[in-house]
């Protein structure tokens, strides 16, 4: 898929923007602190409807402005597509050619990104929360479904999370926390079956595309690492078995510390390299190719689940690749990703893919194409 | 904008009522002043009357003029099976449906801890004083199909069971996360045929 144009108004230090695309390669080009991230985030904020970068949709409004309003225009597949994402004091509103979306999981996944910044090499070493965000952000692309059963996890959890909170209240109903666990069981297990068989498919182009880049030498594993003692190969009743076993085991440790102690708000993901964690053990360009094989993979997966490739949005990283991970991006993405690249500047881009790309140099909120 | 305090007054009110922002509310506002002084004296006394002459119905909590309300006094309805709802409003629209001629419970909420609502606070207990009498042998648990509703029907579904009688939670035709209140006639009667034991 393609944006062919991307508008934005009153758009962090926007005030209106208006860019058209007809490249693959789009390189932004800028001093620090011009807007950069800020019109690769409208990108992202435009499929996802949030930003990557912060949990507050306020942020994105321009200071001193009611509203912020972000529309593409999208070439796909299936035909052309429209896009728009409004911010203001009443919240959020999605339409999908032209006509507003109800639920955010009605519009998620229409434009699929992939995105790969700073951040991302945080991945391998951050905190299980953000490898959490990880796995969620990009299932939910691809699987509404999947978005449908986390969201009612979340929801759940919240009220069985206030419950245990009054564990030791007098009014204090067990009945009430039964009922909000066998509720809570079903979609936790939901959420843990599709991330499997997400995790499943996504190691299988991950470990080739890390052997590829590291030469052969490296071979790539990636394990869920559940909260319950569950497996890789239970079915949905058996994980609801499993989960029921593990809740009533830890039901008094949770009255305790007033807080639900199991299910896939607290699972994990393993990264192992030659059979070793790169978490721990790992060098820092190891992690580095790590989180490049994940992303690089993504691109395959989303191919083949929706039979098109996303937008690859790549922030301020391709000149922290050496040469040999930066020619293998670019040729994975030769010809067939449309992809928006930030730099303060071209020194350190391979020529050739300049030459084919098309140049935007941003100024203090103000975007100029130049050839 | 500085309003004479009358008039921010009344936008204030309106602001209360569901579904009206700050913009609506001025404009509603502005227009009570243009109209008729004996129109607005009218229309002040509906909203207190309202509010006034209507009470819940000691038996099913439904909203009423009489107590025991017109559904609970009326003779030939089936005291046998009784619906329980989560607002007055669905009530009103089974009954424009005219299928369903049992008795009703109206819980007014449902349970959802996050907003610090119990079991207790929406007349469940009522519901379980009225089942002690012989004739209700069924349940029909039509809280919304929200998380909320949902947990609301699971509960009574398991104080219930015990005693035998018959629990039943609506189950077809209706938008998942949704309100009863949404939900057009026919999808509701068509959720009543295809109810399911619980
Ligand atoms: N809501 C907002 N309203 C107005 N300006 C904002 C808003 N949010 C951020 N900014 C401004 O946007 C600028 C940052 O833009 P951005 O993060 O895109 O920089 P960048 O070009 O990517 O820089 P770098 O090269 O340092 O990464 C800052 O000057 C910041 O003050
Ligand atoms: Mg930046
Ligand atoms: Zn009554």
């Amino acid at each position: 898929m393609h944006i062919e144009q991307l508008t934005y108004e009153n758009y962090r230090n926007y005030a209106k923007t208006d860019l058209t695309f007809d490249h693959n390669v789009n390189v932004i080009i800028g001093e620090n602190a011009q807007g950069k991230t800020n019109l690769l985030e409208a990108i992202y904020v435009l499929a996802m409807t949030k930003s990557h970068r912060t949990a507050k949709d306020k942020e994105l409004i321009r200071w001193e402005e009611p509203f912020a309003k972000i529309q593409g225009q999208i070439k796909k597949r299936t035909g052309p597509l429209h896009l728009e994402v409004v911010f203001s004091s009443q919240g959020k509103k999605v339409k999908l050619n032209r006509l507003e979306q109800e639920r955010i999981s009605q519009y998620i996944g229409a434009l699929n990104i992939v995105m790969f910044a700073p951040e991302d090499l945080r991945l391998v070493k951050g905190s299980p929360k953000e490898r959490r965000r990880f796995i969620d952000m990009e299932m939910g692309q691809i699987s509404p479904i999947y978005l449908y059963h986390l969201s009612q996890y979340h929801k759940i959890l919240k009220q069985r999370n206030r419950l245990l909170k009054d564990a030791y209240s007098k009014s204090f109903d067990d009945a009430m926390l039964d009922v909000l666990t066998a509720q809570l069981i079903p979609e936790a297990a939901q959420v843990i079956r599709k991330r499997y068989d997400f995790l499943n498919k996504l190691q299988v182009w991950a470990n080739d595309i890390h052997e590829q880049i590291s030469r052969g030498l490296e071979h790539l594993k990636i394990e869920y690492v559940p909260s319950a003692e569950v497996s890789n190969s239970m079915n949905l009743s058996t994980l609801e078995e499993k989960l029921q076993e593990q809740f009533n085991s830890v039901i008094d440790q949770e009255k305790r510390r007033a807080t639900t102690l199991v299910g896939p708000h607290r699972d994990d993901l393993r990264f192992i390299v030659n059979d070793k964690n790169v978490q721990t053990y790992g060098s820092q360009g190891q992690q580095r190719t790590v989180a490049l094989s994940l992303k690089l993979a993504e691109i395959e997966l989303i191919h083949e689940q929706v039979k098109e490739y996303p937008i690859l949005l790549l922030d301020d990283v391709l000149s922290e690749l050496d040469d040999h991970r930066q020619s293998h991006l670019l040729s994975t993405i030769q010809g067939k990703v449309q992809t928006f690249v930030t730099t303060t500047s071209v020194d350190g881009i391979d020529h050739k893919t300049l030459n084919e790309a098309e140049l935007f140099r941003v100024e203090n909120g103000e975007v100029v194409k130049k050839k | 904008m500085q309003y004479p305090e009358p008039i921010s007054k009344l936008i204030e009110g309106f602001m209360r009522l569901p579904g009206i922002g700050p913009k609506t509310a001025a404009r509603l506002a502005f227009y009570v002043l243009d109209m008729k002084e004996e129109d607005v004296f009218d229309f002040g006394k509906a909203l207190v009357n309202a509010k006034r002459e209507l009470t819940h119905c000691s038996i099913c909590q439904h909203i009423t003029d009489t107590d025991p309300c017109r559904i609970c006094e009326d003779q030939t309805r089936d005291r046998s099976v009784i619906c329980v709802v989560q607002d007055s409003k669905d009530v009103i629209a089974m009954e424009k449906m005219q299928e369903f001629r049992g008795q009703y419970h109206v819980l007014h909420g449902a349970i959802s801890p996050v907003d610090g609502i119990g079991p207790e606070d929406i007349h469940i207990p009522d519901l379980i004083k009225r089942l002690q009498d012989e004739t209700v042998q069924e349940l029909i648990v039509a809280t919304n199909p929200n998380i909320e509703g949902e947990a609301t029907a699971m509960y009574i579904s398991r104080l219930v069971k015990p005693t035998g009688i018959k629990v039943s939670r609506i189950a077809h035709g209706l938008p998942v996360g949704g309100d009863l209140e949404y939900a057009d006639e026919v999808t509701l009667s068509k959720a009543i045929e295809g109810r399911q034991e619980l």
